[in-house]
């Protein structure tokens, strides 16, 4: 319960922090269709090699990367073997009994694990590793404005959430100071059954929910007084101008789509259906 | 009576993180027990996160916490008894308040010692006049009371557990004057009765002049400099360099004995530079 590792943001100087949330935003809906238009051994390589430089780009560590990737080991390897023993093709490696493995197979295994894998890098890298969440609100809420004439409330919505998202590290870091506080009583919280267990969260929960409480009052008064009263015709502190240079990475991603596209119809290489 | 030893204790906070920050470096440091010990540092210097390495809150990466030789941390087990003998109290302790009455809420420590009805009882009551706050309070709302009377529950929730060593990190931030000296008081006259061991976490020097037999001074996550407090508020130049600095009425004193007026060195109050000024002022006339 670190409050200023909430999240998965990493801190760095890279471009891919610096970038415009927006943009990135646009960028990762692109790099999904992307991975979805992979169909043979050229074009997969390829997005595993944007996979690494997007790594490269986002100078987060190798480490902290593949960590991200230890939630999905099991779907990758369910998947894999799924692939490996029912993948029916024609060039036939190995028989055993019923167990018949075909090179399509195989290679179809490879790609679904290429897929995957890339799918969960590349929208760390653009998003949850190089972006904080209060500016991907920031970005969804400039990018889904249009809906505002169809009388959604966006700004709403978006204000909402980065409250949320301002009170969760609070939160923590209240409830560990709660925490350490009842334990300085003797307070046990890591013995005793269930019920003995539920009830040591009572001295917790109650301070907090208490100042919890009292934290979003404040904030609803500190929030009046400036009169606060919702989207209409408010405006940002920081206005993210996108720079020429942002438009960089998107024409990078769309040559990307193009050379999947144009490796797909080449068919070099061992092509999926 | 309990000392407390640390042994090269080194922390780091958000260890093996990108935040990962060395708030302690090997310390070396013994708190002498029976006495008003005040730990005076900078914002960020490290205080809070010493201090919770004296009852086992946090556990040291390096270095051990020794208490009357033994270390704290070698039966893991037993770490809730040294938070009975070494009473901590948080800062803005106010925040820790849950039960339904005042008692019930002091009664928490001792209740989680498995003492019986009787003596919870007798110790509410001890604590409560300890801490300097009016038995009346006793069956009302923690939440009803004042700033300064919750400070007040709070600390009694700690003396209640009767521990050797009653370890206060900034008792008296964010009160008002009266509070402050109602806080400090309170607990000098604790300290003389029970004889007990007093640690107080502050970065006023003022307050620490003022009650401290003994200081220790941090900077960085080490210790500058420990030591009676003539000895310390002798180095004001060490002092101002770790963004500290001697109290006012000291100063005023140095400058004076500068310009050739016979007053000592070791003034820390306003009441004994008045005396001291007085006296000077009478034997002129
Ligand atoms: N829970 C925590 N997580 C991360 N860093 C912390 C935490 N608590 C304190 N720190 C850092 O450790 C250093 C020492 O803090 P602290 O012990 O609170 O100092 P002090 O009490 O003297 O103000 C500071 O740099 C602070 O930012
Ligand atoms: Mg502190």
């Amino acid at each position: 319960m670190k409050s200023i590792a909430f999240g998965q943001f990493y801190p760095a100087n890279s471009p891919l922090h610096k970038l415009d949330p927006r943009i990135k935003v646009i960028l990762t809906v692109l790099y999904i269709v992307c991975s979805f238009l992979c169909k043979n051994l050229l074009s997969f390589a390829l997005l595993a090699l944007s996979a690494i430089l997007l790594i490269l780009c986002g100078r987060v560590p190798i480490r902290i990367v593949l960590r991200g990737l230890r939630p999905v080991l099991i779907i990758l390897a369910f998947t894999a073997l799924l692939n490996i023993f029912w993948t029916k093709g024609e060039q036939l490696l190995f028989a055993w009994k019923f167990i018949e493995i075909y090179a399509e197979g195989l290679y179809a295994a490879v790609f679904m694990m290429v897929r995957i894998a890339t799918l969960i890098i590349g929208t760390g890298m653009l998003l949850t590793y190089t972006t904080t969440p209060i500016a991907l609100t920031d970005a969804l809420e400039d990018l889904l404005s249009p809906l505002k004439k169809l009388k959604v409330p966006v700004h709403e919505f978006a204000m909402m959430m980065t409250i949320a998202l301002r009170f969760i590290p609070l939160l923590s870091e209240e409830t560990e100071k709660i925490m350490t506080a009842q334990k300085a009583r003797g307070a046990d919280f890591s013995s005793g059954g269930l019920i003995q267990r539920a009830k040591a969260l009572i001295p917790i929960l109650i301070p907090l929910f208490v100042s919890a409480f009292n934290r979003a009052g404040d904030l609803a008064t500190a929030m009046e007084c400036r009169c606060y009263h919702g989207g209409e015709g408010r405006t940002r502190m920081h206005v993210r101008h996108v720079r020429l240079v942002d438009f960089i990475p998107l024409l990078l991603v769309l040559l990307l789509g193009a050379s999947l596209i144009f490796l797909n119809v080449l068919g070099i290489g061992f092509s999926m259906k | 009576m309990a000392e407390i030893k640390l042994e090269n204790l080194s922390y780091f906070h958000g260890k093996d993180t990108p935040y990962e920050i060395k708030a302690l470096d090997t310390i070396n440091l013994t708190i002498p027990s029976g006495m008003i010990t005040g730990l005076i540092g900078h914002t960020g210097s490290g205080k809070s996160t010493l201090v919770q390495m004296l009852n086992g809150i946090l556990r040291p990466h390096e270095g051990r916490v020794l208490l009357d030789g033994q270390d704290i941390w070698e039966k893991q087990k037993n770490i809730r008894s040294v938070r009975f003998r070494v009473g901590l109290v948080m800062q803005y302790p106010e925040y820790q308040l849950f039960e339904e009455t005042v008692y019930k809420d002091i009664a928490f420590g001792p209740k989680n010692m498995g003492l019986g009805e009787e003596e919870i009882r007798v110790r509410v009551e001890e604590s409560v006049r300890f801490a300097g706050l009016s038995p009346e309070l006793l069956q009302k709302s923690p939440f009803d009371l004042s700033g300064g009377e919750k400070r007040r529950a709070a600390i009694a929730g700690i003396i209640a557990m009767r521990p050797d060593v009653l370890v206060l990190d900034e008792p008296a931030a964010g009160l008002d004057p009266r509070g402050r000296e109602a806080i400090f008081s309170n607990l000098v006259k604790y300290h003389e009765e029970s004889g007990n061991t007093v640690v107080i976490v502050s970065h006023s020097m003022e307050d620490m002049a003022r009650y401290c037999d003994n200081l220790i001074v941090m900077n960085e996550g080490k210790i500058v400099m420990q030591g009676d407090r003539d000895y310390v508020f002798s180095r004001s130049n060490q002092l101002t360099e770790v963004g500290l600095d001697i109290p006012q009425v000291t100063k005023l004193m140095l400058i004076l004995k500068e310009q050739g007026i016979d007053v000592d060195g070791g003034i820390y109050t306003v009441d004994q530079a008045l005396e001291r000024i007085l006296s000077i002022y009478r034997k002129s006339l």
